[in-house]
């Protein structure tokens, strides 16, 4: 956890996911909500599709941001994918203060979580099913994962994402992506602790 | 296809781009001429994102040349810019080995191409990420080599470095270097300059009588590339191409200055860029992103009462010997951390041995500790360099050493194995 109006959040998914083009587009969007800086960070290696994969991005309200270097203490956490939560060093980073955003349909027993953490679900892949968001391999999932992390932390609204996938995508294409964004952004739920 | 516009057009924008893609809009708005390009990790995307530019009529008049190989990019960008053209390409790692026959001779040419290098760690074993030893293998080929920190100075020092290259009094080839994916694949804003402003900045590109001093032209011929005998100018040429290296300092120095008035982004003098050097007892030397990394780890050093610096070094050739004297003479201590390796050296990775070099007879008598790190993209925390400057500053209170000394260099960052 960082002070200093920075903000750290890690990304991980499957090859495929668009877990890296998520944190590319956050950093877009912070950047657009006048943040003074934002970076993605993408770890790349010989990833295939399915593959678990990893991406960064850190936010500041007000410094440049100078480091290149792994977030290993995330103020956030996109999980794409629910069993990726089985793999130690996505565990090890479940620390106390943290808020977790995990795309799934199914309930989440917390009793799995440390305590003082926060938990938001968001069925980011059957959102993409109902809308028909897809790709040649599976649902798009960066889009409503972003959707629902601009509700639960106001980082930036439906305006700013709408800017940012209209400048991205062009209005064509964009406005599917906004209509996803948009179910995601309503639809995102807090887990409340036993 | 789209269809292509009458000009390159470009007004001052910021926009999250990746390092590479930085690169390219550099390249763009330099209205460079010629593009010869051949995809290698974890260069592809700025070719890639130039042939986008090239195909959606955002270059017009650019000629992009698709060829089978690296050795042919360079000799191909060698004949684009004998007959007067401004050139662009870029390499990494094994793509620059294979090149490397034809950047000798680009410098010996004297042909004012630039070239930008995502940094790899050389194979075998295979490897794709952050490591310096492929540019600094370059170092006697006559080229000019920098080293960009930042997605933003990566933009910015392509820009520089037409205006050094193509001067009349330097007329050499130069590399802007960055490190493979911590800077090629990461995003951040980039500020990119208005069109006019960066045609007014840089020189006029070469009219069809080309450079002044070789060109491809019937009505004036010229003979090139011929057999020199040892009696002849050969010397002579290899020293014209050193004399010209240690002016070129003075004219990067002008350069970076009236970038800085024209664009409002300093680095430094161009060589090197101190921070937080006034006070300070130790400081460390880093080049590329590690660099930028190393200012955050002062700040925090400093929080703590620790009297640390450091330097940026943006020039491997020319090497700023009076600049590293001077920084040298302000601190006790100086830590020389190289990404890239001299195998079996006594003074460390290469650019320690240069500082070394450059200290011997200036009277200085600063303690130097070459450490070597990061290898092949091993990451290099903020924490880890926080530890560095720790490890400098007991060196100058107690001359206590750290363990992972090795033949009098600081191995940082091993795996803990037998």
């Amino acid at each position: 956890m960082t002070d200093n109006g920075k903000i750290e959040i890690t990304f991980h998914g499957r090859g495929g996911q668009t877990a890296i083009t998520a944190s590319q587009l956050l950093a877009q969007l912070a950047y657009e909500e006048s943040f003074k800086d934002a970076i993605a960070i993408p770890i790349i290696g010989a990833e295939r599709r399915g593959a678990p994969i990893q991406a960064f991005t850190k936010l500041s309200r007000n410094k440049t941001i100078k480091t290149y270097d792994s977030v290993l203490d995330p103020d956030y956490m996109l999980i794409f994918d629910r069993s990726l939560l089985d793999i130690p060093r996505v565990l090890e980073t479940i620390k106390s203060g943290v808020t977790l955003l995990i795309n799934t349909k199914n309930p989440i027993d917390t009793c799995e979580f440390p305590e003082n953490i926060k938990i938001f679900i968001v069925d980011a892949t059957g959102i993409c099913i109902k809308l028909g968001f897809m790709h040649s391999s599976g649902p798009i999932l960066n889009i409503p994962m972003l959707g629902a992390f601009g509700q639960l932390t106001g980082f930036y609204n439906l305006d700013t994402m709408k800017k940012v996938i209209y400048s991205e995508y062009g209005e064509a294409k964009g406005k599917k992506n906004l209509e996803v964004a948009i179910e995601a952004y309503n639809s995102v739920k807090e887990v409340e602790f036993e | 296809m789209v269809e292509a516009q009458e000009d390159f057009t470009q007004e001052r924008e910021t926009k999250i781009i990746k390092g590479n893609v930085a690169a390219a809009y550099a390249a763009k708005s330099a209205r460079v001429q010629v593009i010869s390009a051949y995809p290698i990790t974890p260069q592809t995307t700025v070719v890639e994102k130039l042939s986008e530019f090239a195909d959606n009529g955002e270059m017009p008049g650019t000629q992009y040349i698709k060829v089978e190989s690296e050795h042919s990019v360079m000799a191909s960008i060698i004949g684009a810019s004998t007959a007067g053209t401004r050139t662009f390409t870029a390499t990494s790692g094994q793509g620059l080995f294979y090149m490397y026959e034809m950047v000798h001779w680009a410098a010996g040419a004297r042909l004012p191409i630039v070239t930008t290098i995502a940094s790899r760690g050389p194979a075998p074993p295979w490897n794709i990420w952050a490591d310096f030893t492929d540019i600094i293998s370059c170092r006697d080929t006559g080229w000019m080599i920098s080293f960009a920190s930042s997605h933003q100075e990566i933009y910015d020092d392509i820009l520089m470095s037409y205006k050094i290259s193509e001067d009349h009094e330097i007329l050499l080839p130069k590399f802007v270097a960055y490190g493979g994916f911590t800077l090629s694949h990461t995003s951040k804003p980039v500020t990119i300059e208005d069109q006019d402003a960066v045609d007014d900045f840089l020189p006029p590109l070469p009219d069809e009588r080309g450079w002044p001093h070789i060109f491809l032209d019937p009505e004036r011929p010229m003979m090139h590339g011929n057999l020199i005998m040892p009696s002849g100018f050969y010397n002579e040429f290899r020293l014209k191409i050193h004399y010209t290296h240690t002016i070129a300092k003075q004219k990067i120095k002008e350069v970076t200055t009236e970038f800085e008035r024209k664009f409002g982004r300093s680095y430094g003098n161009g060589l090197i860029e101190e921070y937080k050097m006034e006070d300070a007892e130790v400081a460390i030397l880093n080049y590329g992103e590690l660099a930028m990394q190393m200012e955050e780890a002062v700040d925090d050093l400093r929080n703590e009462g620790y009297k640390v610096g450091c330097v940026k070094l943006r020039y491997f050739r020319p090497f700023p010997v009076e600049d590293i004297i001077q920084i040298a003479n302000k601190v006790k201590v100086l830590g020389v951390a190289d990404r890239a390796t001299a195998f079996g050296s006594p003074t460390g990775g290469p650019v320690s041995s240069e500082v070394k070099a450059a200290l011997y007879g200036s009277g200085a008598s600063t303690k130097i500790l070459p450490i070597v790190m990061g290898l092949g993209g091993r990451e290099v925390s903020l924490e880890q360099q926080k530890n560095q400057l720790k490890v400098l500053n007991q060196l100058n209170e107690t001359g206590e050493l750290p363990k992972d000394m090795i033949e009098g260099t600081f191995w940082d960052g091993l795996l803990e194995v037998d």
